[in-house]
């Protein structure tokens, strides 16, 4: 069952000072997730992922489209009609040392969810579900009377991770929520999420930018380039057998992944940087740095096409 | 020469590692607050301004009771006395000699007794005979300075300093005791400058975080007045509004309060702009924070900082306006004092009695000191990479 379904999803921000202009973070992307399930949404950075996840959770206003989450069609409700569903869709975030208020202690950080949606009678009851959320995180409740300041960017994001879980939301959305750690804490967060995941039956969009941390978790891998979703397949498929150019570049720049890299051919090394989301090429976005472009790729757009059974890709090349 | 060192390969084995030990915050850490106190007290200079404010509040709101003075209190025979009073000895009393020929016998110990009467007057002459204790004293005002005549009719010089330990600043035109007048103004211009910076940081606050919180066209509109505010002389408001409002205590509060809050809404709606971006507050949005927990419980409390720092600075200049207003004399009334007025009533005897523009005013510089320092080291302490 789709518990989000995102359809032609645009966010466009002004450009200061120059009217009419827009910045193109997001672009026409549609995708779904389905309960349980964990989506991994990878690209360089600046192709507008967390635009993205902000647009989806609503921190933005979308420019258009339709976020269908449960059967409900959020990018048309007011911020005071979200706030219910909020309590279901929450999000860890990027940075874990802006994230959290540094003049709050972990308790009150933790706890304000639960205030803000009327959750436990007293307060001390609450003391009580963000120690057992502590522990779960695995904290402990003396840590809860400190200050964020006072915690490794491992455990900040633990506490980052108590605040959006302690609501038991049905949607977590991670935004690259491991690329500020450390390697060898990594993988206790990505542990610790996925444990989550198990006992709580909860649902993943987990942004990362680069497709070796997604692998493993997730069901489902989008590809984003310059706004638009380019890819979009089962995660083993995809890895597998990367149909777009760029997917093929990203994998080649893993280097732990050189045995695929060698079978992709060498030309698949990207060069160049990403085009301005400003003033955008004609055709594909892409094209500038695809080492296949075509004399179409630089005229339209090229559509999202289903190259291999549940296999999406917009390149020219498989159409 | 050398000596054996032993060691058992067991001292080589790696220790057991436990998970939890390596997440274990070790050191023990200082809160927000305590980090602050700790660097703003290592700093000469703001601790000293601090201690110099503690003693100015002591002087000015405990000193008045201290004194056997009120404020007000006139002694018409006692004007004009300086606190170091150039005395003749006739015979081993001392007397002082005022500026519009009075004569007061002083004690010894540098009290001032009382005005001795007057008998007669010989303007032939110009001499004044006054009383003292039967005793005829002659007081000759043909030469400058005015002088007492002994036995023989020479003028007795004035040969002896004594401190006035009857009024340790001296006196007023009006026979004001200073120390007390000073106490008083002190703690009028303080109490002035307090509520007008308070007043103001409350509007400022208000203003630059609705309009940072905003955003968008309100912003705009709300910074736009802001900049037609202030781009005519703020000082020129002030003295408008006291024009247009009766002098008094009230009206000066409302003169400085209503003008000054601009600098600190631009102030707040700089940081919360800033602010407005933190990955926090999209995290209380997210999670589904009410707007005002929002405004009061994330972005105020992070601004803080550069608030309080503007509001300590801004203390300073609000006494120095008080005090601008006060000695144009379009300040506190009368008989109320304040540090300004006080400046304004010495002005026209300058010349004869400095003491009594010279101690309000260098508690006015005494005070902006004090705060000056204390803001700064504040800054520093609240953002240490701000260091200028
Ligand atoms: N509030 C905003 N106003 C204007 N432009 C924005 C805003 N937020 C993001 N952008 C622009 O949108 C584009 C996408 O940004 P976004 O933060 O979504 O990238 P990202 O994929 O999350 O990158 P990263 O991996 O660095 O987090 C960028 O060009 C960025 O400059
Ligand atoms: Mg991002």
């Amino acid at each position: 069952m789709k518990l989000l379904e995102v359809k032609n999803l645009i966010k466009h921000f002004p450009v200061k000072n120059h009217k009419g202009q827009v910045v193109h973070a997001v672009d026409d992307v549609s995708f779904h997730i389905n309960e349980g399930e964990t989506l991994g949404l990878v690209g360089e950075s600046g192709c507008g992922k967390s635009t993205c996840a902000r647009t989806i959770i609503r921190i933005y206003d979308p420019t258009g489209g339709e976020i269908i989450f449960d059967g409900q069609n959020l990018a048309t409700l007011s911020q005071r009609e979200l706030k219910p569903i909020r309590k279901n869709m929450q999000m860890i975030f990027q940075d874990p040392y802006t994230s959290l208020n540094g003049r709050m202690t972990v308790r009150d950080i933790i706890a304000e969810p639960l205030i803000a949606h009327k959750i436990g009678n007293s307060q001390k009851e609450r003391h009580e579900m963000v120690a057992q959320m502590l522990k779960q995180v695995g904290l402990n409740t003396e840590h809860g009377t400190r200050y964020a300041h006072e915690f490794s960017g491992g455990q900040r994001q633990r506490i980052g991770i108590a605040r959006a879980l302690i609501l038991k939301p049905k949607l977590v959305i991670c935004d690259e929520p491991i690329s500020a750690l450390d390697v060898s804490i990594q993988a206790q967060i990505i542990n610790l999420l996925t444990e989550f995941q198990q006992k709580e039956k909860l649902t993943y969009l987990f942004i990362a930018h680069d497709l070796s941390v997604v692998e493993y978790i997730s069901d489902h891998v989008g590809v984003m380039y310059l706004g638009k979703l380019v890819e979009l397949s089962e995660s083993k498929e995809l890895y597998k057998n990367p149909l777009h150019p760029y997917t093929q570049g990203l994998l080649a720049s893993i280097p732990a992944l050189d045995i695929h890299a060698g079978k992709i051919t060498d030309k698949a090394e990207m060069s160049g940087d990403l085009p301005s989301p400003i003033s955008l090429p004609s055709g594909c976005r892409f094209c500038g740095r695809c080492p296949y472009a075509k004399k179409i790729c630089a005229e339209a757009e090229p559509p999202m096409k289903e190259a291999a059974p549940g296999h999406m890709v917009a390149c020219y090349l498989y159409s | 020469m050398s000596k054996e060192i032993i060691v058992s390969p067991a001292d080589w084995e790696p220790l057991d590692i436990e998970n939890d030990l390596r997440e274990k915050i070790w050191s023990t850490q200082r809160t927000f607050a305590e980090d602050v106190w700790f660097r703003f007290s290592h700093k000469k200079s703001a601790f000293a301004g601090l201690l110099i404010i503690l003693l100015l509040m002591l002087f000015a709101f405990v000193g008045p009771y201290l004194t056997p003075y009120s404020f007000d209190t006139q002694t018409l025979d006692f004007s004009n006395i300086p606190p170091l009073m150039e005395v003749t000895n006739v015979d081993d009393n001392l007397f002082y000699i005022t500026a519009n020929l009075k004569v007061i016998h002083v004690g010894n110990n540098g009290k001032l007794l009382a005005a001795l009467p007057k008998l007669k007057e010989d303007t032939a002459q110009k001499i004044i005979y006054y009383d003292f204790n039967g005793r005829e004293l002659p007081l000759s005002y043909q030469k400058k300075p005015a002088a007492i005549l002994n036995h023989e009719g020479k003028r007795l010089r004035r040969d002896n300093k004594v401190w006035n330990t009857s009024y340790w600043l001296g006196t007023d035109g009006l026979g004001r005791d200073l120390l007390t007048r000073l106490m008083y103004g002190t703690k009028i211009s303080l109490i002035v400058a307090l509520i007008a910076t308070f007043v103001n940081m409350t509007i400022g606050m208000i203003y630059g975080g609705i309009s940072a919180f905003a955003g968008g066209s309100v912003d705009t509109v709300m910074m736009r007045i802001v900049d037609i505010i202030s781009t005519v002389p703020l000082t020129l408001y002030v003295i408008l509004i006291m024009v247009i409002m009766t002098d008094g205590f009230l009206s000066i509060i409302i003169a400085l309060s209503s003008v000054y809050w601009v600098t600190m809404a631009r102030v707040v709606r700089g940081q919360i702009y800033s602010l407005k971006e933190n990955e926090f507050v999209y995290a209380a949005k997210t999670i589904g924070s009410s707007q005002s927990t929002i405004l009061f419980r994330h972005l105020l409390p992070n601004a803080m900082g550069p608030i309080l720092v503007t509001a300590t600075m801004m203390i300073p200049s609000a006494i120095f306006m008080e005090a601008f207003l006060g000695f144009i004399g379009i300040g506190i009334a009368a008989p109320m004092a304040s540090l300004g007025t006080m400046c304004n009533d010495s002005i026209q005897a300058l010349r004869s009695n400095p003491y009594q523009l010279f101690f309000p005013s260098l508690m006015i510089c005494i005070i902006m000191f004090a705060f000056n320092y204390v803001g700064d080291g504040l800054r520093d302490a609240l953002d240490p990479k701000l260091k200028k």
